[in-house]
């Protein structure tokens, strides 16, 4: 396990994947700070961090609010004196919910694009000094989606598609300032993930029935550390990757 | 019934393609205002309704292209140029391809043409890498939905607005990069449309001289 003591943020922690993510940081001692909309939600987090030898912080923070990724960012720098890391796993409430691309509502469509996309840009303009300062990492949740299409997901699959364009192209932009910028797609068994198999009963079946896991990945157990791997030292010569954790599912990377 | 529509815009990249393959071009509408609530899609949506009326056509070629866009690291784009170079493009692009999907008939074929940096050149182009990778998954996405009914969904891609000199090394195999509209481009286009590429969906077509591998 990377042991090196970090300082990051995690959005959209207050559960699933993120909050996976934030108890694997907090196993290895790190300070985390639970970004998320749902306060009461996030200080329940905090205090699994705490719990597994890490320190939680919770804060509130909307990733498609320019005002409050700037205040969640400057709360990280103000308490801890820095930031290694950051993590932009927050993701549309309407992520798992079937939509056609013929008549998706653009209000929907804006809500995708916010939480991921402009939360994608945001996270970055306003940690990028911070990070150049720490020689830190920057990871972006993608999806399996990003790569294949869904064929009822075709905004979530789109917004996640973008998501690792625009990591690609930083990770050549920071590079020289010494910040790696990687993506993950992970398969996990999450609410999200429930809800989605709620919405198409088939489902199920299609996701497991590919996988050579034969199960869908557990969010502390199988999710968490990869990301920590990648915030890590462990990890300080992989930059511009998409690593698949997914027990093998995906057929292309 | 007419044989190909080309749901595209006025940059003349675009008007060169639809000329040469003797389609109908119908404009994606842009717009000026960026608000971050995305309270200007209503008219975009709009549009999309009122194309998606028209009658079926057997191929449909999307290329809703804005302006030229000037390389810049992302950290310094403001978020008004985010806005008009991201979130505005993808929605244009979600609504062209929603009308794609429509009007496209029974066993026709749909060919998606996006602007894309290759990997060794993209930076200072990241709303551009992740309006191409957007369209890669909503063109895979329609593949799937659609294949069902015959219909071929397929991609270009081109670094041909968007590729500065020097490059990084090493050089791009052909000389030719990063490639043109008026030939290499309308060429793979051509090619996705044709029976020649009947078995062929979800592909996406590097145009751009053999940079990307």
């Amino acid at each position: 396990m990377a042991t090196d003591p970090k300082v990051v943020l995690v959005t959209g922690a207050s559960g699933g994947v993120g909050r996976g993510i934030a108890i694997a940081c907090g196993q290895a001692g790190w300070t985390v700070w639970i970004a998320a909309r749902r306060e009461a939600q996030a200080a329940e987090v905090a205090a699994e961090v705490d719990a597994v030898g890490g320190s939680g912080r919770a804060i509130v923070c909307d990733v498609a609010d320019v005002a409050s990724v700037a205040q969640a960012v400057a709360a990280v720098v103000e308490c801890d004196g820095r930031l290694d890391g950051v993590v932009h796993n927050a993701t549309s409430g309407l992520s798992p919910r079937p939509t056609d691309l013929a008549d998706v509502a653009f209000a929907d469509v804006g809500d995708h694009v916010a939480v991921s996309l402009r939360g994608t840009y945001l996270l970055a303009v306003t940690a990028h000094p911070h990070l150049r300062a720490t020689g830190g990492a920057y990871v972006v949740l993608t999806s399996e989606a990003g790569f294949e299409g869904k064929s009822r997901l075709p905004i979530y699959a789109a917004v996640k598609g973008a998501q690792r364009g625009v990591a690609r192209s930083l990770a050549r932009e920071w590079g020289p300032d010494g910040i790696r910028v990687n993506c993950i797609a992970p398969l996990a068994s999450t609410p999200a993930m429930e809800q989605a198999f709620a919405h198409d009963p088939a489902m199920s079946a299609r996701v497991l029935g590919r996988n050579p896991s034969g199960r869908l990945g557990d969010a502390v157990d199988d999710i968490g550390p990869v990301v920590r791997f990648l915030l890590s030292d462990d990890a300080a010569y992989v930059n511009g990757l998409t690593l698949m954790a997914d027990g093998g599912a995906c057929p292309i990377t | 019934m007419t044989e190909t529509l080309f749901l595209g815009s006025g940059q003349h990249e675009v008007r060169e393609l639809e000329g040469a393959l003797g389609a109908e071009l119908v404009a994606v509408p842009g717009g000026a205002d960026h608000a971050l609530d995305w309270s200007w899609s209503g008219p975009l949506e709009s549009w999309r309704a009122s194309v998606e009326s028209g009658p079926k056509v057997d191929r449909v070629v999307v290329a809703p292209w804005g302006g030229a866009p000037v390389q810049a690291p992302l950290v310094e784009l403001d978020l008004d140029a985010w806005l008009a170079r991201s979130e505005l493009a993808l929605a244009r692009w979600v609504a062209a391809l929603g009308v794609a999907k429509v009007r496209c008939a029974d066993g026709g074929a749909i060919v998606a043409v996006v602007d894309r940096p290759a990997p060794l050149d993209c930076a200072g182009w990241a709303p551009e890498s992740g309006i191409a990778d957007a369209v890669e998954a909503l063109v895979r996405s329609l593949a799937r939905s659609e294949g069902p009914r015959g219909v071929r969904v397929n991609a270009v891609t081109t670094p041909a607005r968007l590729a500065r000199r020097p490059v990084v090394d090493p050089p791009p195999p052909l000389a030719s990069f990063p490639g043109t509209v008026g030939h290499d481009v309308l060429g793979a286009v051509r090619l996705l449309l044709s029976p020649d590429a009947a078995g062929l969906t979800g592909t996406v077509l590097h145009a751009d001289g053999g940079r990307s591998w």
